[in-house]
């Protein structure tokens, strides 16, 4: 596999390729918008459109093109298929589907905005830097286009939600209306706690002892695999420090309630005490030495019986627990959510999952009444999600959720109909439920809510445009430097700290925390916080 | 400008024959050199490809801000003259063995063996240097059934050097023997006749024979390759080395310094930058180096 040989001549090669390409396929679709308004003869096509008397004009047959994340189902031309057909009856639209795959999802995605090809709508997300590149202007506003082309979607979405995917007064995405609570935490073998009498988890003491307990009667690596994520995510929520501007930083917020004392963690005294405590761990034999070049995943560890821990966020828990449960029901998973260390968790953005049209989109009107049935008809919502009725799935008997395998199919060897949706979900017609149906999800939801607070830090935008060159050699650093000490791996803990500390000044980590700042209290400003 | 139509129309089928390599090369290695503008850019999504504003060599900056550039370029440098001279001179000295080796059977087999590492990708490379060196890999489990102390590799800088330089030749080794073979197959056997006559032993006539006609074949292969000197393998050190901080000081070079961090915020004009240093450095050491050789020995420059 090819990753990025030399990045300049990638991009540059393909960028050149992409607009040469998209140079010959001339604009044949041109903009259906004109008089959209006057709807005669037209509005008869538009179907069971509500606004009748201003319905838009669908007269001219249009084929979308759409990007989703991740890879397409196994039968996805047939659910395509079954889509368009219902497209053309009623909006006289198809829609071509493509898919980015999750190999290299993040360099393609950014190609597409980049290169300019016709695309008439992707998904965006705040994890796929929705804020940057609206800032930017790779989306279109839709402020305009809301009322009239997507009017239930408009009416619909809440005030809030609209807020979070407005940037710079402008409307750039269409949020999926579905909350949902993401803290990080760690799944853990309860039937070893209980077996071996381990204090339950609660705190970073009784973390401890688990992995200890395990490490000495079992004789395994606890977290076996790469092991970044279970302790960095750890540490920021121990800490309470709130990260600003990416997960790979190193810019944070002490403290949730002091959202303006914004430091880089490597310089504070709390970053000195953790990195001693990690030495203790690594030295302990919680993870190998050589973790930071595994490639494994800590949970496919415990699926053999080799691993005790593994980083996940909630519904990823839930998600990796139920599969555990069809695959290995002799092993009975726990749960500890790291919101727990401070008592506080934060709802996702509606940003999180969203749809955003290009700035280049031939057809951003008819992409967006596209995306009105899709999110509004049950039966769009359906097939969209869920794939086929008898085929991918089936009613329950409550007429409201759906079960795989659908009755008389076997579950073994079935494939079901799983594709990246996210940005189109509506928890109001969701036929599923959430965490992939664990039993242990609701309590934890209702824990969440109670202790919920606003997040307040992910609406802090920033492209990062004037210290990028600091901000490039930051990032390299904490690689270097930052990532060993994280997983207690140096030799001389104080030296290293030292060292990191001088390498990410001259790397101009300050000029990093100096822009950050001035962003987030700009946004705090505008946010109405102290 | 005349006599080059008459020319074109007198050799047409000539030139028919090399439209598809002149194509090939505008379109896959001369239009995209289009892209260097990108470097002296900002990209914005408002004005397309070539609409950013022009910011000179600000996107260069972070190679040269952060003070790294000297050990990078060093590690680069020195990692690519290790493999151009080791694998060069193994690929010779291959040769050589596998053109005097009798048996053709035996012959045809060594080669196709020594040529399967080819083949195997980086992931596939990455994956076999964890499983040897390992904790549990296989070098410290026989460390440890052996009663011996184990070797913690993955935690000093000190072996990687040669595993990294071990793992490139030991890729490249089957595909360089092919090339000097095919240029010790073009010698013609009246010399070695000739030397047999005079009493040459064999050792005599490689000395003689064989190493001489094949220092221009050795000379141009070189000349490619430091072309490429500033461009490290990527795919070698990435699959190898990964997220490893611990061994950067000495497995550092300018690709996965660039990855590392441009990897997160994606930024077309810095990447471009960085390349674009690259194929600088790499253009006039070429220039240079076919500069001496052509003072020194006319016949084997390469232009």
């Amino acid at each position: 596999m090819k990753k990025i040989k030399t990045m300049g001549t990638l991009l540059v090669s393909t960028a050149v390729m992409a607009s040469m390409l998209a140079a010959c396929g001339s604009n044949n679709s041109n903009n259906t918008n004109a008089g959209s308004n006057e709807g005669t003869e037209a509005s008869a096509n538009t179907g069971s459109n509500k606004a009748d008397a201003k319905a838009p004009d669908t007269s001219k047959k249009v084929e979308l093109v759409w990007y989703l994340l991740g890879d397409p189902a196994k039968d996805q031309a047939k659910v395509t298929a079954e889509l368009n057909k219902m497209l053309e009856k009623d909006l006289n639209t198809t829609i071509k589907l493509n898919f980015t795959t999750w190999t290299d999802w993040q360099t393609k995605y950014n190609l597409l905005l980049a290169s300019g090809e016709k695309v008439d709508m992707l998904f965006a997300s705040s994890w796929a830097d929705f804020y940057k590149f609206a800032n930017q202007g790779a989306f279109m506003p839709l402020n305009d286009l809301l009322p009239t082309y997507a009017p239930t979607t408009w009416s619909s979405v809440s005030e809030q939600d609209w807020k979070e995917a407005t940037v710079n007064d402008k409307i750039y995405a269409v949020p999926a209306t579905y909350p949902e609570y993401t803290p990080d935490g760690l799944v853990y073998r309860e039937d070893w706690r209980e077996e071996l009498g381990l204090p339950e988890i609660k705190d970073l003491a009784s973390i401890e002892a688990y992995l200890e307990g395990v490490k000495k009667s079992k004789n395994i690596t606890p977290i076996n695999g790469k092991a970044y994520n279970e302790i960095f995510t750890m540490f920021k929520s121990y800490e309470g420090f709130q990260q600003i501007g990416g997960d790979s930083g190193v810019i944070v917020s002490k403290s949730y309630d002091t959202p303006r004392d914004i430091v880089a963690y490597p310089f504070t005294p709390e970053f000195e005490e953790w990195a001693k405590t990690m030495k203790t761990w690594a030295q302990k034999g919680f993870w190998k030495s050589d973790t930071l070049s595994d490639q494994k995943e800590a949970g496919d560890a415990i699926k053999t019986g080799q691993g005790a821990a593994y980083w996940r966020n909630a519904p990823g828990a839930g998600g990796f627990i139920t599969g555990l449960q069809s695959s290995n029901p002799e092993i009975t998973m726990g749960y500890f959510p790291f919101s727990r260390f401070k008592n506080l968790t934060m709802p996702t953005l509606s940003v999180n999952n969203a749809m955003a049209i290009p700035k280049s989109a031939p057809n951003a009107e008819r992409s967006l009444m596209v995306l009105d049935k899709l999110r509004n008809d049950p039966k769009y919502y359906d097939l969209i999600n869920y794939g086929l009725e008898g085929t991918h799935y089936s009613m329950d008997a409550d007429g409201k959720h759906i079960v795989t395998p659908p009755a008389g199919v076997a579950a073994k060897g079935f494939i079901g109909y799983d594709i990246a949706t996210w940005g189109l979900r509506v928890e109001s017609m969701e036929r599923k439920k959430q965490a992939g149906g664990w039993e242990g999800f609701d309590a934890l939801l209702e824990e969440f809510k109670s202790q919920s607070k606003p997040n307040i830090f992910a609406q802090v935008i920033m492209d990062y445009n004037p210290v990028k060159s600091q901000q490039a050699a930051v990032n390299s650093v904490i690689q270097q430097y930052g990532m060993p000490l994280m997983m207690g791996l140096v030799p001389d803990v104080d030296k290293a700290i030292a060292t990191y500390r001088k390498q990410l000044e001259a790397a101009g980590v300050n000029e990093v925390l100096k822009y950050v700042q001035e962003q987030a209290n700009a946004s705090f400003d505008a946010q109405g916080i102290k | 400008m005349k006599g080059f139509f008459q020319e074109l129309v007198r050799n047409k089928i000539l030139f028919l024959m090399i439209a598809p390599a002149l194509l090939f090369f505008v379109v896959f290695s001369y239009a995209p050199m289009v892209g260097v503008y990108y470097a002296f850019t900002r990209f914005s999504f408002d004005g397309g490809l070539f609409g950013g504003e022009f910011i000179g060599l600000k996107n260069f900056e972070f190679l040269f801000n952060s003070g790294v550039l000297w050990n990078l370029t060093k590690n680069t440098v020195l990692y690519n003259i290790a493999f151009i001279i080791i694998s060069n001179v193994l690929q010779l000295a291959c040769a050589i063995f596998l053109a005097e080796l009798p048996g053709k059977w035996f012959k045809k087999s060594t080669q196709s063996i020594m040529f399967l590492p080819f083949f195997v990708s980086f992931v596939l490379v990455g994956a076999f240097v964890f499983n040897l060196f390992s904790n549990s890999g296989v070098i410290n489990t026989m460390l440890t059934s052996m009663g011996l102390q184990t070797y913690d590799f993955y935690m000093h800088t000190a072996p990687w050097k040669y595993i990294i330089v071990f793992f490139h030749v030991w890729k490249g080794l089957g595909y360089g023997t092919v090339i000097y073979l095919a240029a010790i197959m073009s010698v013609s056997d009246e010399y070695h006749e000739a030397a047999k006559i005079d009493g040459a032993n064999i050792f005599k006539r490689i000395q003689h024979i064989t190493i001489p006609l094949l220092i221009p074949t050795f000379i141009l292969l070189i000349l490619l390759s430091l072309g490429g000197i500033l461009k490290g393998q990527f795919d070698l050190f990435y699959q190898i080395i990964g997220n490893n901080g611990m061994l950067y000081n000495s497995t550092d070079i300018i690709d996965t310094y660039v990855y590392r961090s441009l990897a997160v915020n994606f930024d077309i004009g810095m990447g471009t930058a960085a390349g674009l240093y690259q194929s600088l450095f790499g253009f006039v050491l070429i220039l240079v180096v076919n500069y001496i050789i052509r003072k020194v020995q006319k016949d084997y420059a390469l232009f």
